[in-house]
């Protein structure tokens, strides 16, 4: 955990300011400055930065549209930055292919579609190892016995699997290559409330393995109420910053985005 | 011929179909490619068994009266056919970065030129291949199955590759990643599979089979420059009859495709062959409208299960 933002309001990105915590991007795992990206000829971010921490859960909440999926996408290689840089441990990874940015370390949990139906558990987790280069069997047996619901159904297709059982298949893919970084998008989208609650739950044990975590959550207070810091995102960039109290406690911020 | 010896025939007749279904499916599911080229893929098994079985000859020994000869220039049909396929991804469909419908339509311009190549070097005639033909297998002859050897053979190796390709797809590692990839693209590029390595080894795979389609195909009947291309749409037939980008739907369309062909002239017949018909009564249909019937069928199956025999998905 991470304890260095604590403004008591939060921090509201101008234009012509510099990030206030610019310097922390250095120590960064991960970090995007002055992204632009989009769709085909559809700009979506405009002059992004953000950064992720070692050991951090940071969450990116805003209204519909306002760019925080495409910001996975655009760190994890699926689109590719049009201007500015995407650095993982200071590293430029800004374009480079998915499946090559597996290898390097980060892992992507898709908000949909995140597992192979067809396939057994057992085979989705082969399948997220591809890129090992061994003790494969060990570290799914350390899966197996961290989340013991997918345990039971090894053999199972994945299609059969309940949507929050498919969401913990879903982390545990991400996790068998052992990321230092996990983007995940929306983990709750479609889950019934106790089933979201435990899937947060997850997310907290994942960042307790030292995996930072990025991620994406439209239910606000519960996705601030287990992350370090967060950012409000609206038209593609980032409009305020801070630890999530100060978020949240922000009259500008709860009524302009949080839906009051 | 007894209805025995119409299924007999049906039974050799679907291997090759099977043959040619599976890759097509494969490539489907897997590069997102309606290959109409594929057909002509199996003339180029065909053609390339032929060269090499008039180089090689008969080798000495034969297994079930194929010299083993034939079984050589069988895996050089099949490794021609893999490697033409290949080199046509590499050097044209990849290169264009098209959409699947211009992916489809540049396909049938590959299998003109395809055929063309074959027709501009051993002309449009039909031909044979060298092996000495057979009779029927005695003691089948009083059951009316009339087969021979030949066509033992051409059953007994499309069960051997359909067993192989079933045990690649589920025991081995590519086949995992062939069958993620059919899944879930996206999701198989997050995991880290390298796709564009599966989708050779998939167009390896789907056209190897097409290789050893044509070449039974041509032990079957003949050889002609249009072997394949008149057997695509019927292999299309079973393709979305089973359910299209379903490697077993392609083979169970394969299988019920190739039958029905065969039974066509059955059903002039119905009445000698159905206990509850009257003898002499029959539908005047005869095998030129086999390939007709096999659509009927398709569109009828089609109508109670949209997605074909193994519905979505399910490779």
């Amino acid at each position: 955990m991470s304890d260095d933002a604590t403004a008591p309001t939060a921090t509201v990105r101008d234009d012509d300011t510099t990030p206030t915590d610019a310097g922390d991007a250095d120590d960064a795992v991960l970090a995007l400055s002055g992204v632009d990206s989009g769709y085909g000829e559809v700009q979506v971010l405009d002059d992004l930065t953000l950064h992720l921490d070692p050991g951090e859960i940071v969450c990116l909440v805003g209204p519909n549209g306002a760019g925080k999926s495409t910001v996975l996408k655009t760190a994890f290689g699926m689109l590719t930055p049009w201007t500015g840089s995407v650095e993982y441990h200071g590293r430029d990874i800004g374009g480079m292919a998915p499946e090559e940015i597996v290898r390097e370390g980060i892992g992507y949990v898709p908000q949909t579609d995140n597992v192979f139906g067809s396939l057994t558990i057992e085979e989705n987790l082969r399948m997220g190892g591809v890129a090992r280069d061994g003790g494969l069997d060990e570290v799914i047996e350390t899966l197996y016995d961290r989340f013991p619901i997918i345990d039971e159904k090894r053999g199972a297709k994945a299609r059969t699997l309940s949507g929050g059982q498919r969401q913990v298949l879903a982390f545990a893919r991400a996790l068998v290559m052992e990321p230092d970084v996990l983007l995940i998008d929306e983990p709750s989208a479609g889950l019934a409330p106790n089933t979201a609650d435990d899937v947060f739950a997850d997310v907290q044990e994942v960042n307790d393995m030292d995996t930072a975590i990025l991620m994406v959550e439209q239910n606000v207070t519960k996705g601030l109420g287990i992350s370090d810091r967060g950012y409000v995102l609206d038209q593609g960039t980032v409009r305020f910053e801070g630890t999530p109290e100060a978020l949240l406690n922000d009259e500008e911020v709860s009524q302009l985005y949080l839906g009051g | 011929m007894t209805v025995l010896g119409y299924l007999a025939n049906g039974l050799v007749f679907s291997s090759i179909i099977v043959l040619g279904s599976i890759g097509l499916s494969l490539v489907y599911s897997i590069a997102d490619f309606a290959n109409f080229a594929h057909g002509d893929t199996m003339t180029i098994g065909a053609y390339s068994a032929l060269v090499t079985f008039g180089a090689v000859g008969g080798l000495g020994g034969a297994v079930l009266g194929l010299p083993y000869g034939f079984f050589l220039a069988l895996i050089v049909g099949i490794a021609v056919a893999a490697v033409v396929a290949v080199g046509t991804e590499k050097l044209i469909y990849e290169p264009l970065d098209i959409d699947s419908i211009g992916l489809l339509i540049t396909s049938i311009g590959i299998a003109f030129i395809y055929r063309a190549v074959i027709q501009i070097r051993f002309g449009a005639d039909f031909t044979r291949f060298g092996v000495e033909p057979l009779r029927p297998i005695e003691w089948l002859i009083p059951y009316g199955i009339r087969v021979t050897r030949h066509d033992v053979a051409i059953v007994a190796s499309a069960a051997v590759l359909v067993v192989g390709l079933h045990v690649l797809l589920q025991y081995t590692d590519l086949g995992r990643k062939m069958r993620a990839m059919a899944d879930n693209p996206d999701l198989a590029r997050v995991s880290g599979i390298r796709t564009k390595r599966v989708k050779l080894w998939t167009w390896v795979i789907g056209a190897g089979l097409a290789g050893a389609g044509g070449v039974f195909l041509g032990l079957f009947n003949q050889l002609s420059p249009r072997m394949g291309f008149n057997l695509l749409l019927v292999i299309f037939a079973a393709v979305i009859l089973g359910g299209i980008g379903s490697v077993y739907g392609a083979m169970a369309g394969g299988f019920l495709i190739g039958m029905i062909n065969q039974l066509t002239p059955l059903l002039s017949r119905l009445g000698e062959v159905l206990p509850l018909v009257p003898d002499g009564f029959g539908i005047p249909i005869g095998i030129e409208y086999a390939n007709a019937i096999a659509f009927v069928i398709m569109v009828a199956v089609l109508l109670v299960r949209p997605n074909g025999i193994a519905g979505e998905g399910a490779t």
